[in-house]
């Protein structure tokens, strides 16, 4: 009696060790798989933003091994983005601000663009305070037109741009203020192209046209 | 039964990750290869001496080439196609993917075309060289949300309708591409020419960059500010002026008046 329950408790025991076993190797296979079928959305740790999503399955768009993602990975792409950083490099090689970098490292891109996390928008992951890891005496004081304002509302009110300020700043607000709705002069950049012969010349494929090809 | 059950389970995920389209093959018979020519006759390609073979034919092996992809036209639109390949549209063609298709959108796209592979030819004929088809109805045969639906009756698409001569859209007809695939001046004194940033998602966020690089051709910044942050007249593709308005101007304008009034005291 006691050697028959035995027997099955080994069974059992068997029986579950040799599941884990096959539970392990299929999924090692479905990776296996998943790799060279060149399917790798199975490794996504998280959704995607909808300025990457597209390309999500393309793991060495972004990532070299194992390592942090790079500026320079992120720089092959939005290098137009960044002509005009405000808060670049330049800025923080200024010994007034070099400190500041202590407080939120706002050279690396991954600092506020992390990637399959959720986003508060703009491809910004941090919580939209973020500004006030350097900037709270703005609306604690030091400004007293911003007195009061709330912590999160510097960029998602649409007021500032942590880049590219330049079309958004006070000066060029100031400079700006009471336009027209139509400009006096309205003119959007013209394209022409300069044409190098009167008359088309004969085309020179005709019959390779209708055999298919490439 | 576990073990059936297990590799029941491997077979469906390993058919889950098989999913490839076969590229289709294209037909061509005189009739289309007549049309082809004739359109190409009167465009600039043509009147440049961009014969057939310059794009039908390999440069090094002389092998007939009938649908020249992206690589075709970089050799002479490299600026062109360097910035189409950065936006949404050309992304997947950069980092070795198969072309976009309007089914990997998240926005609502035309069910005829949710399988059309995205490459220069979807917007531009490259035969006719005729950018006002690119401009306008190239967009909305795929794109089918409110916005761009909307851009017909609304204010810029009258601008277009009155200018849109053949071959390109002039200075003052506002399209699609106006906004979203801007040209810009480039070079400096005697060699100033205009290039379009075929990035489309450039000009999209933040909103403020449509402002400074489209809206500003035209419109006062406060009307294009209370325009661009107004979601439901973007929606709406423009069509009345901004009722909104941020209180950035009213802050700019209370900060100007206290800094004069410092002046003349």
């Amino acid at each position: 009696m006691a050697s028959r329950g035995q027997a099955a408790k080994w069974r059992a025991v068997l029986n579950l060790r040799t599941a884990i076993i096959i539970v392990c190797i299929a999924l090692m296979g479905w990776f296996a798989a998943a790799f060279a079928l060149d399917n790798k959305e199975v490794f996504l740790p998280g959704e995607t933003s909808v300025g990457h999503y597209l390309f999500e399955a393309s793991c060495s768009s972004c990532h070299e091994g194992f390592k942090p993602v790079s500026n320079e990975n992120c720089n092959r792409c939005h290098q137009a983005e960044l002509a005009e950083d405000k808060h670049g490099a330049s800025k923080f090689r200024d010994p007034r601000w070099a400190g500041e970098l202590a407080k939120i490292e706002a050279l690396t891109c991954t600092t506020c663009h992390n990637e399959h996390v959720h986003m508060f928008g703009r491809g910004v992951h941090l919580q939209p305070d973020l500004c006030m890891a350097c900037h709270e005496g703005i609306i604690q004081g030091d400004l007293q037109s911003h007195d009061g304002f709330a912590t999160d509302g510097c960029w998602t009110a649409g007021c500032h741009n942590y880049h590219d300020h330049s079309s958004i700043s006070t000066g060029f607000l100031i400079e700006n203020l009471d336009q027209p709705p139509m400009l006096p002069v309205q003119q959007l950049p013209d394209r022409t192209i300069l044409n190098q012969v009167e008359t088309a010349p004969s085309p020179d494929l005709s019959r390779e046209f209708l055999g298919g090809g490439a | 039964m576990l073990i059936r059950a297990i590799a029941f389970l491997c077979l469906t995920l390993c058919l889950n990750l098989l999913g490839a389209t076969p590229a289709t093959a294209q037909a061509v018979d005189q009739a289309k290869v007549d049309e082809a020519t004739q359109l190409w006759q009167t465009s600039a390609h043509a009147l440049s001496e961009i014969n057939c073979s310059s794009c039908h034919q390999a440069a090094e092996t002389k092998e007939f080439v009938s649908q020249p992809g992206v690589e075709s036209c970089q050799t002479c639109h490299q600026q062109d196609v360097d910035t189409f390949l950065l936006g949404k549209h050309g992304i997947r063609l950069l980092e070795g993917a198969t072309p976009l298709t309007p089914a990997m959108a998240r926005l609502p796209m035309q069910a005829a075309a949710l399988d059309n592979p995205m490459n220069c030819n979807s917007c531009h004929d490259v035969h006719s060289v005729n950018t006002v088809q690119a401009a306008v109805d190239s967009c909305l045969s795929c794109h089918n949300d409110t916005h761009s639906l909307n851009y017909q009756t609304s204010r810029h698409a009258e601008l277009f309708a009155a200018d849109s001569n053949l071959p390109r859209p002039s200075a003052t007809a506002v399209s699609c591409a106006t906004c979203h695939l801007p040209r810009h001046e480039t070079g400096t004194g005697d060699n100033i020419f205009t290039q379009v940033n075929h990035n489309n998602t450039y000009t999209l966020l933040p909103r403020d960059r449509m402002v400074k690089d489209v809206c500003l051709n035209c419109h006062g910044a406060e009307y294009s500010y209370n325009s661009i942050f107004d979601d439901d007249l973007v929606e709406a593709n423009f069509d009345a002026p901004p009722t909104l308005a941020l209180e950035t101007f009213e802050l700019a304008r209370a900060f100007e008046a206290r800094r004069t009034d410092q002046g003349t005291e």
